[in-house]
């Protein structure tokens, strides 16, 4: 009986489903610092340990590495790629209108890194390294997001 | 009673049905290789909502297990991660989401589960971690965030029924509680009034938890009068959905005896699931828990736990669930648990206390996190630091439990404070 081949399960005997749930997810402790730093004063904040000194972007209250307390500061929110992607394929495996460019981003000053997109740039223009600052969302239209920072570009 | 002449269970059927017996577990093969001591507890407060996240929560509860077992996090070897539903966080891997914020990082870590019964269940994983010798330190840590699921926490549980038996009746999960505790009820003969009081002295018990989200002076009126759910539940029947979190320490005897001069030791563990088929069981009677009960009771040499064990944590998400509980422990013999809570027998200053702590019903619910109220609780009250609700007689041996899953999942630890 295994060996039939089925294209279509919705041809068999069945039940239809779905998961009806949404979620607020809050932002915690760390985070209102971060988000709403960003979306009021258009700044970056880092969370520094009291301990060892690694420096977390993004902030955290903690050190996950020795559980000390971490002290907040103020970051440039400039970085250099450390990685990037191309993607030709959106979240659902749809083809992208245009291509978009995904980086990590060493971010200056901090032990921490962050993805966001790259802008202002072609792709053949990327290289390692390369520095770049963020362009954010005019103050008017910040909601405290990650989306707030519409993109990073080459600086 | 006729005998079905298909059935393939060695106990009695009738007309197909499945008839409770018990006796399943009989021989228990068990070398451990070190005995296994908790040294350190910590909690957060529990609420309704809670702005920290998931993380946040842990790092909290970790930290203060951490201080009272004045421990770094660099002494941890291992850490056991419990938490329920990935549907109330809404995370999928919620266990590697909340690695961090537990002191797992760069260390062996996993996350165990078994719905409601994680609390208890999360430190037998540590359990095992310690007595097999694989690690000398073992942080537990549960965590719960339940506010973040909408519309409502109970939504998600919609999830966890049979798709095409259950789900397309849209059950609440209170209904199902209703119905055995309507069968418990009916089987024994009990009244709710009876019932209700575990809802007053728990609630009452709470008042003296620094982490209580619902402690109250009530009566037995005000939960009879209280808002119907699903009758016979009612509103001051039922714990609330919480956010919180609970660490604990175990350790083996040569650390223990760096750190103190009164461990506590686990000196049971056990656990048990009943048929999925939850409507094929009998429910006035917890079988799952009695199962889980028997081995963790075996291993710890107890053979009469009504006179062996001090004070106990059974798990109480309902009031009828304490009473439920104590006759799968073996605290009361069925349909007995009533009277020893009417007789004040299970009070903090009765001879056999139970839920001190004030339990789910007063201090809340977050699944997993019960750990705090239970285990933590047990080891708390053991260890001689439970403060204001340190039980009022001398205590040597406890046991703490907790149900969940399908209503099919018993897990048991026993404490003692004696080797």
């Amino acid at each position: 009986m295994f060996n039939e081949k089925i294209v279509d399960p919705a041809e068999l005997r069945h039940w239809g489903g779905k998961i009806e749930l949404y979620w607020i997810y809050t932002s915690g402790e760390a985070g209102d610092r971060f988000f709403k730093a960003l979306r009021d004063e258009g700044k970056f904040i880092a969370a520094k340990c009291k301990k060892c000194g690694r420096v977390y972007f993004p902030p955290r209250m903690y050190c996950e590495f020795d559980f000390s307390e971490t002290e907040y500061q103020e970051i440039s929110g400039k970085g250099r790629v450390r990685a990037y992607t191309v993607a030709w394929l959106d979240k659902d495996e749809k083809p992208l209108e245009k291509p978009e460019i995904y980086a990590i981003i060493d971010m200056e000053g901090t032990d921490g890194c962050m993805i966001h997109l790259l802008g202002e740039v072609e792709e053949d223009q990327v290289e390692i390294g390369m520095e770049v600052e963020p362009v954010l969302r005019d103050k008017s239209e910040r909601e405290g997001t990650i989306n707030d920072i519409l993109y990073f570009k080459p600086s | 009673m006729e005998i079905h002449p298909n059935c393939k269970w060695n106990s009695s059927c009738f007309r197909g049905v499945m008839v409770m017996e018990v006796e399943r577990i009989s021989g228990l093969k068990f070398h451990k290789k070190q005995d296994v001591a908790i040294v350190g507890a910590g909690m957060t407060t529990f609420k309704r909502r809670l702005n920290e996240t998931g993380k946040e929560l842990s790092y909290l509860a970790v930290k203060q297990a951490l201080e009272e077992a004045e421990m770094e996090l660099s002494d941890i070897e291992m850490v056991v991660m419990g938490s329920a539903p990935d549907a109330f966080d809404g995370l999928h891997m919620k266990g590697e989401y909340l690695l961090d914020g537990s002191g797992g990082s760069d260390r062996p870590y996993m996350r165990v589960f078994v719905g409601g019964g994680t609390g208890v269940f999360a430190p037998i994983a540590g359990y095992w971690h310690v007595a097999s010798g694989l690690a000398d330190v073992c942080l537990v840590v549960c965590e719960e965030k339940m506010s973040s699921s909408h519309p409502h926490p109970q939504s998600a549980f919609k999830y966890i029924w049979d798709p095409i038996l259950d789900r397309p009746l849209n059950p609440n999960l209170i209904w199902i509680f209703a119905l055995e505790m309507n069968r418990y009820m009916h089987v024994h003969n009990i009244k709710h009034e009876d019932i209700a009081l575990v809802s007053v002295k728990n609630k009452a018990n709470a008042l003296d938890h620094p982490c209580a989200q619902l402690a109250e002076k009530i009566t037995v009126e005000d939960v009879l009068n209280s808002e119907p759910m699903a009758l016979p539940v009612r509103r001051l029947d039922v714990s609330p959905p919480s956010d919180g979190a609970a660490a604990l320490i175990m350790v083996a005897p040569h650390i223990a005896r760096q750190i103190t001069d009164n461990p506590v030791w686990v000196t049971g563990v056990g656990w048990a699931l009943d048929t999925t088929m939850w409507t094929n069981r009998d429910l006035y009677f917890p079988r799952y828990v009695a199962e889980a009960a028997k081995m963790a009771y075996k291993m710890a040499h107890i053979t009469d736990p009504r006179k062996e064990i001090d004070v106990a944590e059974p798990y109480d998400p309902f009031d009828y669930k304490e009473l439920h509980h104590m006759e799968g422990l073996g605290l009361a013999k069925k349909g007995e648990a009533p009277i020893l809570t009417r007789e004040g027998v299970t009070a903090r200053d009765g001879d056999l206390p139970c839920s001190p702590s004030g339990g789910l019903l007063g201090v809340g619910n977050p699944i997993a996190a019960t750990m705090g109220v239970k285990a933590c609780e047990l080891y708390w009250q053991l260890a001689y630091r439970a403060g204001k609700r340190q039980v009022a007689k001398e205590v040597t041996t406890g046991v703490c439990q907790a149900w969940g899953d399908l209503m099919q999942v018993g897990t048991v630890v026993v404490m003692s404070n004696k080797r």
